[in-house]
């Protein structure tokens, strides 16, 4: 029989290592709940807090920021959501990129880039992605986060085995803590059902007539490179995929299901009777085929594997050597929002939109997105 | 014997150039008549596409995503938009015979009517496949014209099809070029 010696020397040691290990990864850790900095432009008018119109959510991880840009003629007023899935970074660089730049001469645009900020906060258990990622910008480096499709655990657990959504929608337990099935919200609902709530309110307060919900998608999924509208929008989502044509876009077009509740675009449409769309751009870091996870594949889009997967062809978007990098992906982002903007011009000119000193599509394109933000201070 | 030769010649080139020419229908056939219903055959969201490429082309239409034979009434042209979409069927609670059987009772009730048939194919590569294209070879050899998006008919299924039941044919690069052919294809109301 073997007698373990006891050392209490090299004990005291390791328990003292792990203790500096675990001090140091709790900062680490706890950084991932801070919120970085957005350089709005001189085009805000008012910056407030979600819970301005749902005060519920006052000091609770689901409060976010809120941007208004009011213009001085009376127009249309424009809903922009980033962030609603964290791990789509197309969508939260794209609402950061038009704080950060836009001027509204006509009507209102509202945007909530962290839309499910508790989601900023955590990243997917077992998937081993970065925390963030980082561009370069004319000034240096900005780093952002990189997070989760869902509320964090910490601030809304347990999981119930099966959610029964606010709309009557039967999904699985984790979907409880995915913003976009908790529409139209609950008043004494979980947290994330608490900030679609939130979301409801401002989209009735701002009077808001066009609603975006920005995401992305995994190259496999079918509905990818897609406006999905609300049968209220069908006419404006065809308008703007021909302008998307034109600008060498290419778009499908997907109606919104009218059976599948719970989801903004159909919610918003059906409860607060806005116009409701929902646009997807391809991301291979959030892709089940992908390789390994790394900063890299968010923001270039390379991936060998997605590469061999479309030549055998089980993507629904082109993927070749040259990947889906993140400015093409904000890129198209922006060109829809400008295609649905001046598509709304055309159907309903009492509620016209006017943006300026939006980052030109085809520029971000060739050019990037660094160029349009500002480094962290 | 020369004069018997040179006939001959000239009756071979004819066959020649028919048999090379069979079925190939080019340019728009301007013979649909307005007002028009516009419907889809698979709960496609093209269907919206085309009502507004109708709306463009200043045509008088009606857009009926569940169309049944008594939408037909007073209509001189069914838009039939096809290709399948699995979300766009189970929205409508339909599977995939009920919507064939709904588009079948249209054409057959189109065909008695005399209320001819122009078929538009504007979801490109993503809307082919095995289920569009079940209701591609079942529904096109009704069709008078079919205007089609490239990226679809990049095996040439379109082709084969027209060229076997001599239907004219306009393949268009996008479908904001669909638009042009579309508003020819219907004759002025003037």
């Amino acid at each position: 029989m073997i007698t373990l010696k006891k050392n209490f020397f090299s004990a005291l040691i390791l328990l003292f290592l792990t203790i500096i290990i675990c001090f140091f990864s709790a900062f680490e850790f706890l950084r991932m709940h801070e919120n970085k900095k957005i350089y709005p432009s001189k085009g805000l008018s008012t910056q407030t807090k979600l819970s301005t119109y749902f005060k519920d959510l006052q000091n609770t991880p689901g409060d976010t920021d809120v941007y208004i840009f009011q213009g001085q003629k009376k127009g249309g007023n424009l809903l922009i959501l980033g962030g609603t899935h964290p791990n789509e970074p197309a969508s939260f660089i794209t609402a950061v990129l038009l704080v950060e730049n836009i001027l509204v001469s006509q009507g209102k645009v509202v945007i909530i880039p962290r839309a499910n900020s508790s989601g900023f906060t955590h990243s997917d258990s077992q998937e081993g992605n970065p925390q963030g990622f980082s561009l370069e910008t004319t000034d240096g480096k900005r780093w952002f986060r990189y997070g989760s499709r869902l509320t964090n655990p910490i601030h809304q657990w347990p999981d119930p085995a099966l959610y029964i959504n606010p709309a009557g929608q039967r999904l699985s337990g984790t979907e409880s803590r995915n913003l976009n099935r908790c529409y139209p919200g609950r008043i004494k609902g979980r947290l994330t059902e608490k900030i679609a709530y939130g979301i409801m309110e401002l989209i009735k307060k701002e009077e808001i007539h066009l609603a975006l919900d920005l995401h992305e998608a995994a190259p496999e999924y079918p509905v990818i490179n897609a406006i999905v509208f609300h049968e209220n929008s069908a006419e404006l989502a065809a308008l703007a995929l021909m302008e998307l044509q034109i600008e060498g876009f290419e778009f499908r077009l997907e109606s919104s299901p009218p059976n599948l509740r719970g989801l903004s675009h159909r919610e918003w449409g059906d409860y607060a009777k806005v116009r409701a769309i929902l646009l997807e751009t391809a991301n291979a870091s959030q892709g089940r085929f992908k390789g390994k996870p790394s900063a890299s594949l968010i923001v270039n889009g390379k991936d060998k594997n997605y590469v061999k997967a479309a030549k055998l062809g089980r993507l629904f978007v082109p993927f070749d050597e040259k990947g889906i990098p993140l400015k093409l992906r904000v890129a198209r982002h922006l060109a829809a929002i400008n295609a649905l903007v001046s598509g709304l011009k055309e159907l309903a000119p009492s509620i016209v939109v006017e943006l300026e000193k939006m980052p030109p599509p085809s520029l971000v394109k060739k050019e990037g997105i660094g160029c349009y933000l500002r480094a962290q201070k | 014997m020369k004069k018997i030769l040179i006939a001959a010649l000239l009756v071979f080139s004819l066959l020649i150039i028919e048999a090379f020419t069979q079925g190939k229908k080019e340019g728009v056939l301007s013979i649909f008549e307005q007002p028009i219903l516009i419907t889809s055959a698979g709960q496609n969201a093209e269907v919206h596409l085309a009502s507004v490429l109708a709306k463009r082309a200043e045509l008088t239409s009606t857009l009926s995503q569940n169309a049944t034979v008594k939408d037909l009434e007073n209509i001189k042209t069914i838009v039939v938009v096809i290709g399948t979409s699995l979300k766009g069927l189970g929205a409508a609670g339909l599977d995939i015979a009920q919507e064939k059987e709904r588009i079948n009772l249209l054409v057959e009730e189109a065909h008695k009517k005399n209320i001819p048939l122009l078929l538009l194919h504007l979801g490109g590569e993503a809307r082919r496949g095995k289920l569009s294209d079940e209701f591609i070879n079942t529904f096109l050899p009704h069709a008078k014209m079919v205007i089609v998006v490239k990226s679809g008919n990049k095996d040439g299924l379109f082709n084969k099809i027209c060229d076997k039941h001599d239907i004219h044919l306009i393949e268009v690069e996008r479908t904001v070029n669909a638009l042009e052919p579309f508003k020819q294809a219907f004759i002025s109301k003037e």
